[in-house]
């Protein structure tokens, strides 16, 4: 049995993460089937747990607008219904948030959540490294702002330290004119991922301006190459498609997915390649 | 152990248990609400749906402390109201029910859809009952029951 | 849909189970219950060297085969009693019961659970058939791992296959299902009046007092079983619940106090027996006119470490191993393995599907090699009545597969999609034929079952119904009720049926095989007729029916010589589908049905269960994978056994046609199992009509239609 905390706002949750590390608890839906236990016993939680899901503080979805760029903040327990729901939110994005789960796991799950477990397998992870989303985490008396990309450290890890709590996720508004996020899931509805894509790129002046490909369930962390993607830049569209096969094979020695009980290795590479080759041959279409 | 209030169906009680409780097994075992299921403990079936604060939810995944000054509404919260009758009837002479232990769930999912969508498309339907699990109707009939529902429904909803 | 019978009524236990009223196994109080969870083998095949426990607080018990009293058996009674209550010395698969821990306080049980810690001495498990043909490790079960052989054959074989033009062969495998009903196992076990009292969630409540009195060695009237409201079963509740009520029951008798064990879901999908895999191959000669002359069958069955049903799912497997067709020269040789895994049994169909499987795609297979259309090529060799089964006896059906399949033509546009989905490089479109034999095979009605049924007059003109078959979803409490106040003349309201209870009813026998309503709901009919004639006695009349044998079915169950049953359901389904040639993931597009179950008892109730016995045939045709990892269930949550969604497949399309069957109630002939063994074979042919390949194993994921793409 593990102690319990209710923060009544954001000041008492970082004061408390300060003193007992309390691991936060929004909505739970990952936390109470992790530690999930026998019917009518408590969950097996290891340390002491922080309800956070109540704060309204953290409870909102916003556009801010700063030189030229505007970015939608998120915050730290908005639930995944509200993110598919906002009118703001980016296609991928949404799409990716209704690719998970169900109606009712959405309506109490948050976007915060789905980030700081971490999953290789987190839909709203592999969008969300797409759209260059930065994680906005505060202490007592002090906030910070990481990237996805290095918040995330490998599977169910992060950079997180006991005593912080992120707040809010930045996911900045960038122009993009060809979008996908693709899931490959266990079924047609309430699945895991086998395997999930994101693509997004805008073109200026007929070449590619800003892209972005990134692959996830295929490796410990959802995979992107910044590498890869310079290569793809300033190209045009018919460029792109006389370059399909060279991109994919570049592709190719990234994605390094496993066996495991949802599906296979031999499967998830060649999937996500298609899937990438699709997108590809789409993108060229574009200019 | 902690007191806990919240709202459960209308009126407010008080639950003296460990907050990390999981609020599936308080409805059941501490308020004796047996109209909520337990199918998983997961998350994924939808028999142990509940309302909060008027969305769906999974009760199998929300521990009592979380639902603090929240507003809960079970199966018995419904079932003699004008619309859970609705609901039954419907269920009913659709051919809705078989084993039944989806069922309850499956009325508060059609509680929830009802409520922000009057009038739903068959295909609406199905996405708005994704998370509940039946393994004996093959949803055909379940959905023409929320689809008879919507139609003698739509002045209540 | 002519009869009246068919017209639908509200389910009588609809309202209770929609709102939340219907008390299932784990809603119900007991006074001073105590909670019990079994302690089991973590290893496949293993000789318990030592377990160390904790020592044990008051109130908290371990409870082994050490507590089986003298008079009774460490031997769980089934059809044979192989399967051990408690494993002693050596465990044999991976979830074995050992032992059971049980208190007051659930926490304390795990606590003490974990502390437990066994040693083992590891032997070499056999897992595949191939291991278990090779005895690998020596054999688990007799001296051979064969728990049943058969051999059928009818004309003959090898002569036709001498004068064969060409000869065309192929091999077919499924896979694991898990029942995946969406109550877990569970029972209840209490003591009182001196007597042990077991509530369940269960089929055959007459199973589990002969399996506990057995274990126990008492009388059967010293165990009473009370069913309670079921939430679901598909054959997982009609065996399996002797499993876990033999060991509680030895726990009840040592403590006498309520004991509730029921499991979790990860427990239920990791330790619960599943449909039997099969693998079976299929040698077929044709003569010079593409007409088959010759078959030769070879089907395994894997049983898992104990024997429990599979030599009767065996049976069936083969019984319909030569699916709706006329084939005069053919042998069928059938092989149960016994293996380390955990034991296989009952699933809705009980080896039907597997071997409907095999021949549907067999047939589509060779009408694909001689570049025939597969419907021209089945329909050519459809059984008629009068025509020599495999078991040389005559089909006494009359079969209307000609009338229905202009039926199906005609709702789903089967012909001509199959011309223009020919070439099409996404779309495809598949059909299959079944029928499946009701009742027990043979002459078990006679035999072995012998069914009884009680009806009386009670207080303000209403009839009391007392027979064992239960209500466990597919809605016998409604359709039993419409048997009986048909003949009756009351309202459906008026017959009392209450879910039945060993020291009240009499034993009319499980409920399984599609048996319920053909043969227990035509005694119903005929003891209602009794009834009728006698009601005027007043308040407290009874009559009883018990089953007769029709004299023109014979059967010798030595040899499975004769009538193996004495009607069949008959049915065709087409399936279409569409598939995505980026991620190999399949879309079904349309899904019709059309079945001849004799007469609907109520056409709703029978639209229910054809849409239901389709999308859990077409899980398991498509999504439901359950493999085996060193002897263990790789899928053990929900989330990774995946059933299908409402999202998943379409709307089914579904028509009965009228057919009546002289023994069954107004004509009624089995259904329940029927309506699941056309779907897998046509979704896996129009799967292999979209891709352009050969389609031989189930579950056809999408890792495996890539695979056959590469090839």
């Amino acid at each position: 049995m593990v102690d319990s905390y209710r923060p009544k706002d954001l000041k008492e949750a970082l004061s408390i993460r300060a003193e007992h590390g309390a691991m936060p608890l929004a909505g739970g839906t990952d936390l109470m089937v992790r530690y999930q236990s026998w019917t009518g016993t408590l969950p097996l939680f290891k340390n002491s747990i922080m309800f956070i899901g109540h704060l309204k503080e953290m409870k909102y979805i916003k556009k801010e607008a700063k030189d030229k760029t505007s970015t939608l903040v998120i915050g730290g327990t908005a639930t995944l219904t509200s993110v598919a729901n906002h009118p703001e939110t980016p296609v991928v994005l949404k799409e990716a948030v209704l690719s998970i789960a169900a109606p009712a796991l959405r309506n109490n799950a948050t976007l915060t959540g789905n980030i700081c477990n971490a999953s290789p397998a987190g839909d709203s992870i592999c969008a969300l490294y797409a759209l260059d989303a930065v994680i906005v985490i505060e202490k007592t008396g002090s906030r910070r702002e990481v990237p996805i990309t290095e918040f995330i450290t490998g599977p169910g890890r992060t950079v997180l330290a006991e005593s912080e709590l992120v707040t809010a996720i930045k996911v900045p508004l960038k122009a993009s004119s060809v979008n996908n996020f693709t899931k490959v899931g266990t079924r047609k509805a309430n699945a895991l991922s086998k395997l999930s894509f994101t693509g997004v790129a805008d073109y200026k002046n007929g070449r590619v301006d800003s892209i972005a490909l990134t692959f996830g369930a295929v490796g410990p962390t959802v995979v992107r190459s910044v590498e890869l993607e310079k290569k793809l830049k300033g190209l045009s569209g018919s460029e792109i498609e006389t370059k399909i096969s060279a991109i994919l094979e570049d592709y190719s020695t990234v994605i390094v997915p496993i066996d495991d009980q949802r599906s296979s290795a031999v499967y998830r590479k060649k999937v996500a390649l298609n899937l990438l080759e699709k997108y590809l041959r789409e993108l060229s279409r574009h200019e | 152990m902690k007191e806990i209030k919240f709202i459960l169906n209308g009126k407010e009680v008080s639950v003296e248990a460990d907050p990390l409780k999981r609020l599936l097994d308080v409805l059941r075992e501490d308020k004796r609400m047996t109209g909520v299921k337990e199918g998983c403990g997961e998350g994924e079936c939808g028999a142990c749906s509940v309302l909060m604060n008027g969305v769906l939810v999974n009760s199998c995944m929300i521990p009592l402390g979380a639902v603090e000054e929240a507003e809960i509404v079970t199966p018995e919260g419904i079932r003699e109201t004008e619309k859970g009758k609705l609901i039954i009837d419907a269920f009913g002479d659709a051919g809705a029910v078989q084993c039944g232990f989806c069922t309850p769930g499956m009325m508060m999912a059609t509680e929830a859809l009802l409520t922000i969508n009057k009038t739903p498309e068959e295909e609406e339907i199905r996405e708005a009952l994704s998370g509940n699990l039946c393994r004996c109707t093959g949803y055909d009939l379940i959905v023409k029951g929320v689809q008879i529902a919507s139609e003698r429904g739509k002045d209540l909803w | 849909m002519g009869a009246k019978i068919s017209i639908p009524v509200r389910r009588i236990d609809a309202k209770e189970k929609a709102g939340g009223w219907a008390k299932y196994i784990g809603d119900y109080e007991f006074d001073n219950l105590q909670h019990g969870r079994f302690l089991r083998s973590e290893r496949a095949r293993a000789k318990i060297i030592e377990i160390k426990k904790p020592v044990f607080p008051e109130g908290y018990y371990y409870v082994d085969a050490s507590d089986i009293p003298s008079s009774g058996k460490n031997n769980i009674q089934m059809i044979k009693d192989d399967w051990r209550v408690f494993a002693v010395d050596e465990v044999r698969y991976i979830g074995e019961t050992i032992a059971i821990i049980l208190g007051p306080d659930k926490q304390k049980v795990l606590d003490l659970l974990n502390e437990i810690e066994i040693i083992y001495e590891d032997l070499i498990p056999a897992f595949t058939f191939d291991d278990a043909l090779a005895c690998k490790g020596g054999a688990v079960h007799g001296t051979d791992n064969i728990f049943a052989e058969y051999l059928l054959n009818v004309g003959n074989t090898d002569n036709a296959f001498k004068n064969a033009d060409k000869i065309i062969e192929g091999k077919y495998e499924t896979g694991f299902q898990e029942h995946l009903y969406m109550e877990t196992q569970g029972l209840v076990g209490t003591w009182e009046d001196g007597k042990i009292t077991m509530y369940a969630s269960a089929q055959c409540p007459f199973y589990i007092r002969k399996s506990v009195a057995g274990t126990l060695g008492v009388p059967l009237g010293d165990i009473r079983v009370r069913q309670v409201t079921t939430g679901g079963a598909f054959g997982g509740k009609e065996h399996f619940p002797d499993v876990i009520a033999t060991p509680l029951a030895v726990a009840v008798n040592k403590i006498k106090k309520p004991i509730s064990m029921i499991y979790d879901r990860i427990e239920d999908i990791s330790f619960t027996c599943k449909r039997h895999p099969s693998k079976i191959t299929i040698k077929t000669g044709l003569d010079k006119d593409n007409n088959i002359i010759a078959m030769e069958i070879d089907t395994l069955v894997n049983g898992g470490a104990y024997e429990s049903s599979t030599p009767i799912v065996l049976q069936r497997a083969i019984l319909h191993g030569l699916g709706v067709y006329n084939i005069p020269n053919a042998r069928i040789l059938g092989r149960a393995v016994a293996t380390n895994t955990f034991p296989s049994d009952a699933y809705r169909g009980f080896g039907a599907p597997q071997g409907l499987f095999a021949i549907e795609m067999h047939m589509s297979h060779i009408a694909d090699e001689l570049g025939l259309d597969t419907s021209d090529f089945k329909r050519k060799h459809f059984i008629k009545t009068n025509d020599i089964t495999i078991t040389n006896s005559k089909m006494h059906d009359d079969v209307k597969l000609e009338e229905m399949f202009a039926k199906i033509d005609e709702m789903s546009d089967y012909s001509s999609k199959v011309k223009k989905y020919a070439n099409d490089p996404v779309k495809g479109i598949g059909i299959a034929f079944v029928n499946h034999g009701g009742g027990f095979t043979g002459n078990g009605e006679q035999v072995v079952i012998q069914g009884v049924v009680k009806m009386k007059r009670l207080d303000d003109g209403k009839a009391g119904l007392y027979v064992s078959v239960v209500e466990m979803g597919q809605g016998l409490q409604t359709t039993m009720r419409k048997i009986a106040a048909g003949e009756l003349g009351l309202s459906i309201e008026d017959v009392v049926y209450d879910n039945p209870d060993t020291d009240i009813v009499p034993d009319s026998g499980p409920t399984c095989a599609s048996r319920s309503i053909m043969v227990v709901g035509f005694l119903v009919q005929e003891c209602a007729k009794k009834l009728k004639a006698k009601w005027e006695e007043g308040v407290g009349t009874e009559a009883t029916h018990q089953y007769v044998h029709p004299e023109e079915f014979v059967w010798e169950q030595e040899t499975l010589q004769g009538d193996a049953y004495p009607a069949y359901g008959w049915g065709i389904n087409v399936v279409e589908v569409e598939y995505d040639p980026v991620t190999f993931e399949v879309k079904t597009e349309g899904v019709w049905a059309v079945w001849d179950v004799g007469v609907a008892i109520d056409e709703t109730i029978m639209q229910g269960q054809s849409s239901g016995g389709i999308i859990q045939a077409l899980g398991y045709a498509s999504i439901e994978k359950c493999e085996l990892k060193n002897g263990a269930f790789m899928q053990h949550t929900m989330a990774d056994y995946t059933i299908p969604t409402s999202l998943d497949f379409p709307k089914v399309e579904t028509v009965f046609i009228d057919n009546p069957y002289k023994y069954g109630p107004s004509g009624a002939k089995g259904a329940g199992e029927l309506v699941f063994d056309a779907a897998p074979p046509a979704y896996a042919e129009a799967v292999q009509n979209a891709i352009g390949k050969r389609i031989y194993d189930i579950p056809v994921t999408p890792e495996m239609i890539m695979e056959a793409l590469n090839k």
